[in-house]
């Protein structure tokens, strides 16, 4: 990331963080050119509606890809899924649509807890645990509603995902925001953020200074799990419908998210600010491959291409690095 | 795992015991021994718990065909795992295979021909993997996360949301209902013969005993020569292929092609290797255990089946099944300092 000594704010911001800001204009462009009309101000206001539920996902994959160590959740998507349906099963058996939601959300940090035992606590690597839980979860979400929507939801419920507040939708001034600004505090100015980095960098040497490296990636498996409870409550009431098959695209978002805001596959290095910046990215195409009426398959492979992509130029990125710290 | 194991080719004895080889055998082959107790037990147990219904000669049947489906690529897949690798990719390049078999058999190439069409683009998908894994060193869960939307996207597009139902007819006689005295399909026997050429060639070929050595320890086994890239190429290709065959035989299973063919494949393949006793993280697992956990899989999908439970259990009784057979073996290698 180069050294920001005696460097303005904005120098390391555009140091930082000027090819993603490179990519969303390309990517603004682009949505131009294959969706005409898609960048007018109601659109744009659209855009942020879509972005929040994917936005929350991706930051709990930050946190997980960050600590290291192989960690990676390919199940986020279930997790959305078996969480708005548990939230629609309860109100549709008569619980208060208030305290469904909050079950919704503690049931996903019992699912990121369930991964997080599994590859922390057993030592199997995350791969294999949320690939495991990936098919589990979003099972168990169809076979809870018997593989249909469930639109039960009471009329008031609809604040949470389809009202405005000052002319912008509510969950992203009310949810997105905050939660992006308390994630930044997270993993750049406290203790947990740099024990995840430390972990993520060289987990050895993380224990080796006395740091719980176990219970550091524990908690972000955890805060994962209840980021996708958060989002399975925006979706479910933006759709005013529960629906089992939901997120089943949202794995592959949220890692191509993550690792195209910068954050390494092998942990230790990645920022939010990245992935807000990576966000509005793939929000931006999603919407506008949406708008111009391309099919979400085209759209996923899309996303396939671009991870790829992406990592290809980490990798080189990081070879010319490497190569030059050698050669100095 | 020893090392003696992939240095020597000959069993080691342990110590001055009688019938030393067979005791070395049992030993090395204990967790596969005990997976033949388990396959006996549920075997059993399906037999009784449903009136017989089990061992109708059409159950027999299809049962030996799903093995056959899952158990060739489960060959591949435990390489590829072997190596510290994974391929998630493969359900997407069954679903090639089918689009590609469709499409041009419907152009009038003739069936013959379509079906080679079908096995080259399998095996195009994982040269293209091999490739970006290889050469551009990305992550193998990377490559194949994204090779799976890709060629699912290329499935969409080939297929432009029609299903095409106009197939060869002779494909579900010959892969599925030619059969030894109507129960062993005649693919079930050509699988087996395949799989049995591969667990001896896995003993005794240097290429897989390379292949283990890779597995662990990557850097040790490219200081002692051996060429760590070519090895896992030729294997993420030999993945491709086999997704090829599972892909025809799936199609020759229900010969309707659609944008979803195979989709969730990969895990049912992933789980017969995890369960098969091979190590996610390398250097352990083997043929015979993968066979015998793609056998294991089929029958508890089976089972599901037969009690008439709900379809979408099937999913995470995988899932289940996978992270059980993890935790419970703990081949996981736990590190010591990880509290």
């Amino acid at each position: 990331m180069g050294s920001v000594k005696n460097m303005g704010w904005l120098q390391s911001f555009v140091e930082q963080y000027g090819v993603l800001v490179l990519i969303l204009i390309v990517a603004l462009a682009f949505a131009g050119i294959i969706a005409p009309g898609v960048l007018s101000v109601s659109n744009l206001s659209q855009m942020t509606v879509f972005g929040v539920e994917i936005g929350l996902i991706a930051f709990g994959e930050t946190l997980v890809i960050l600590g290291g160590g192989g960690g990676i959740d390919l199940s986020v998507g279930s997790m959305l899924a078996l969480s708005q349906i548990i939230i629609a099963v309860l109100v549709e058996h008569g619980v208060n649509v208030a305290l469904a939601a909050v079950i919704g959300f503690l049931v996903g940090g019992v699912m990121g807890a369930f991964n997080g035992f599994f590859v922390v606590q057993l030592g199997i690597p995350a791969i294999i645990v949320t690939l495991a839980t990936l098919y589990g979860y979003s099972g168990l979400a169809l076979v809870l509603s018997n593989g249909v929507n469930l639109s039960v939801f009471p009329p008031g419920f609809d604040v949470v995902g389809q009202s405005n507040v000052i002319g912008l939708p509510f969950q992203f001034i009310a949810i997105y925001v905050p939660v992006a600004i308390v994630m930044w505090y997270i993993t750049s100015r406290s203790l947990f953020g740099y024990h995840l980095r430390f972990a993520g960098t060289n987990e050895r040497a993380a224990w080796l200074s006395g740091i719980n490296v176990a219970w550091v990636r524990f908690r972000a498996y955890l805060i994962t799990g209840l980021l996708c409870g958060l989002a399975a409550i925006i979706q479910s009431s933006r759709f005013a419908t529960a629906r089992p098959d939901a997120g089943s695209t949202d794995n592959l978002q949220a890692i191509a998210i993550a690792v195209l805001g910068g954050t390494s596959i092998f942990g230790g290095q990645g920022s939010i600010v990245g992935t807000i910046l990576a966000t509005a990215v793939v929000t931006v195409l999603s919407y506008s491959f949406g708008y111009a009426n391309i099919n979400s398959v085209i759209e996923t492979g899309a996303i396939g291409a671009v991870l790829i992509v992406t990592v290809i130029g980490q990798t080189m990125i990081r070879t010319v690095m490497r190569r030059r710290r050698r050669l100095a | 795992m020893s090392t003696v194991d992939i240095t020597k080719g000959k069993i080691p004895s342990y110590g001055p015991y009688a019938f030393g080889r067979t005791r070395a055998l049992i030993i090395r082959y204990q967790y596969e021994l005990i997976l033949a107790g388990v396959i006996v037990l549920v075997t059993l147990a399906l037999g009784i718990a449903s009136n017989g219904l089990f061992w109708r000669p059409v159950n027999i049947s299809q049962i030996l065909v799903d093995v056959a489906i899952t158990g060739i690529p489960a060959i591949g897949m435990t390489l590829v795992i072997i190596t510290g690798g994974i391929d998630v990719s493969i359900g997407s390049l069954v679903g090639l295979t089918a689009a590609v078999i469709g499409v041009t058999y419907q152009a009038g190439i003739g069936a013959v021909p379509s079906i080679l069409f079908g096995i080259l683009a399998a095996t195009f998908g994982g040269l293209i993997n091999a490739t970006l894994i290889t050469r551009a060193n990305v992550p193998p869960i990377i490559t194949t996360l994204g090779a799976l939307s890709i060629w699912r996207a290329v499935v969409y597009a080939l297929l432009g949301g029609n299903w095409i139902s106009n197939l060869p007819p002779s494909l579900p006689n010959i892969f599925i209902f030619d059969s030894i005295a109507g129960r062993v399909p005649y693919s079930f026997v050509g699988a087996l013969a395949v799989i049995l050429l591969f667990a001896w060639a896995a003993g005794k070929r240097p290429f897989f005993r390379s292949v283990y050595a890779i597995g662990n320890n990557e850097e040790a086994a490219s200081m002692q020569g051996i060429n760590v890239k070519r090895i896992k190429f030729v294997l993420y290709v030999f993945m491709g292929l086999l997704a090829g065959l599972a892909g025809i035989l799936l199609l020759a299973q229900s010969p309707v092609v659609q944008a979803t063919n195979g989709s969730g494949f990969e895990l049912q393949v992933i789980a017969a290797v995890v369960v098969g006793g091979a190590r996610i993280q390398g250097g352990k697992g083997t043929i015979v255990g993968s066979f015998l956990g793609a056998l294991l899989v089929e029958l508890v999908q089976d089972g599901v089946i037969l009690f008439h439970i709900q379809a979408f259990w099937q999913s995470v009784v995988l899932g289940a099944m996978i992270l059980i057979a993890v935790a419970v073996g703990l081949r996981g290698g736990k590190k010591e300092w990880v509290v």
